[in-house]
């Protein structure tokens, strides 16, 4: 999927991003700040990666029909974020990602962050949630040939994806809070956090469990069907 | 004549980011406070004295947080008592006040940007990058309010059709299922048909523009042009050190340098632009009634 259409932006994007914007940014927060700025380091970076995510799409001959389906998995996670406590998102974003690739996967992910953030309230953590999010549809895409055969693979994965999630939004949580990385406080967060963090592992192995199969059906069908 | 929330979405975001950006990148206690402030009238501003339930959310979160500091950290020369063994500082207790107040300032700041950055300002800003992803997104909320009116129609005329009981358990987690399975066809198929539509349309011919909602007026370049000058401004002050500040060991009073008090200044112009624009446009309202 072509997103960003100017050729030289997107190029210069994807020179620029990787080589230069991101370890300048890294070393800037390193040597010339003291260590309190991790913070805004690390939104930064975040972004930009977001950023570098957008430029990397560019296969031509997809066409408007796989961007619909993108558009309807991500309403379907936007919804699902609404049943309380158990939260499909992750579970969508990865079956996304085993039918309709890696970067289907990214994007339903990161958008859904975005836009159903609208609703459940913006803030800095936004720009992590779309990486996280998204980073865990991208891994699926990869790993998306062994998952798919492999059913206890794909509820592992799904097991895994839910606790990392966790874990990367709390070194978000406490660098905001102390502005540096204090191990004590990382702990605390991660103990105070446990019931989000067993939600989000229960969920994502629940729904992968519940949905991976019959949409994982629909989904292959309608690829077969339309020829994405 | 504008309210702020009317002025151009790229404006708005580069005043709003510099004004969180600055508070998110300095721990010094004036600034906090300007933040904090800032923010709750901000909010006010915004949303009137209606939403108690907000207030009393973030004044049990400010303290939380400004409480789970002095309880973690033990730094500090200051020890106000002991609890299990442990020292609880004084200067840890201000480090969290100080923490605290930024994140909840920070917080009021996203609620009101999130209030002024409907939808179709989010649409605007991610098609001056990417035309192609906002036109996803905009799918992505459209087909929300779709999906549900759909659910609901599948959900009567399985109703209707008698396949649907909701007096027992697993009668109920059958018949939710199918209807989701239903809806997710559905939703599937009639994305292909939107797809299909659209290209029959001459979606995706090149050469063709986007719409756009909003323009760059001169307000909005004025905008723009102050905020670029204030955030260097503090940029410099913040890369001049003056607004360093240490809790730890011990908290030290000294009255701001000159530096400080410019980059103190330049970050409350900032933070009150919003309030001196609607002042502006109540001040016009007034006068073009009176002259009525």
């Amino acid at each position: 999927m072509l997103l960003i259409r100017n050729a030289a932006l997107r190029t210069g994007i994807r020179t620029a991003v990787p080589f230069l914007v991101i370890p300048v940014l890294t070393i800037a927060g390193a040597v010339v700040f003291d260590r309190n700025r991790h913070i805004i380091i690390s939104m930064a970076i975040a972004v930009f990666a977001l950023l570098l995510f957008a430029a990397g799409y560019e296969k031509r001959s997809t066409g408007s029909r796989r961007m619909v389906i993108v558009a309807v998995m991500t309403s379907l996670c936007f919804a699902g974020r609404f049943i309380p406590f158990l939260k499909p998102v992750a579970a969508l974003t990865i079956i996304t990602a085993l039918y309709l690739g890696g970067e289907a996967g990214f994007l339903v992910g990161a958008l859904a962050a975005l836009l159903s953030n609208f609703y459940f309230g913006q803030g800095p953590w936004t720009a992590f949630q779309m990486l996280a999010w998204g980073m865990i549809g991208l891994l699926a895409g990869v790993l998306a040939d062994p998952l798919r055969r492999h059913f206890p693979l794909l509820l592992l994965y799904g097991l895994l994806a839910g606790l990392l999630y966790s874990f990367v939004m709390d070194i978000w949580t406490v660098l905001w809070y102390a502005q540096g990385f204090r191990l004590s406080l990382y702990l605390g967060a991660l103990v105070t956090a446990i019931p989000y963090t067993v939600s989000y592992a229960v969920s994502n192995v629940l729904f992968l469990l519940l949905l991976a199969g019959p949409i994982g059906k629909k989904l292959g069908r309608i690829k077969r069907k339309y020829g994405i | 004549m504008r309210q702020f929330s009317d002025y151009n979405p790229a404006a708005v975001a580069v005043w709003f980011f510099s004004v969180t950006g600055i508070a998110m990148f300095c721990s010094y206690p004036p600034l906090t406070a300007i933040t904090a402030l800032g923010g709750i009238l901000f909010y006010l501003l915004g949303a009137g004295f209606s939403h108690g339930k907000t207030h009393l959310f973030f004044g049990m979160l400010f303290l939380v947080l400004a409480l789970a500091n002095p309880l973690i950290s033990h730094n500090g020369v200051t020890v106000l008592f002991v609890l299990n063994h442990n020292p609880v500082t004084l200067e840890a207790l201000l480090y969290g006040i100080n923490s605290a107040a930024m994140i909840v300032g920070v917080l009021y700041w996203f609620r009101s940007f999130t209030r002024i950055m409907t939808s179709e300002k989010l649409l605007y800003l991610t098609g001056m990058l990417t035309p192609k992803l906002s036109l996803v997104l905009s799918m992505a909320l459209r087909f929300v309010p779709l999906l549900r009116r759909q659910s609901e129609k599948i959900h009567d005329s399985q109703l209707a059709l008698g396949l649907y009981r909701e007096d027992n358990m697993p009668d109920l987690i059958k018949g939710k299922m199918r209807e989701f399975s239903i809806l997710i066809t559905w939703a599937l198929e009639n994305g292909i048909t939107t797809a299909d539509s659209m290209t029959a349309r001459g979606y995706g011919i090149r050469h063709r523009s986007t719409y756009r909602r909003f323009r760059f007026q001169a307000g909005d370049i004025l905008l723009l042009g102050v905020t670029a000058v204030l955030l260097g401004i503090c940029a410099y002050v913040i890369h001049r050190g003056a607004f360093a500040f240490a809790f730890y060991p011990a908290v030290t009073m000294q009255p701001p340098g000159y530096l400080a008090v410019c980059g103190l200044l330049s970050y409350a112009v900032l933070v009150l632009l919003p309030f001196g624009i609607e002042m502006e446009v109540g001040i016009r309202w007034r006068s073009l009634l009176s002259h009525m």
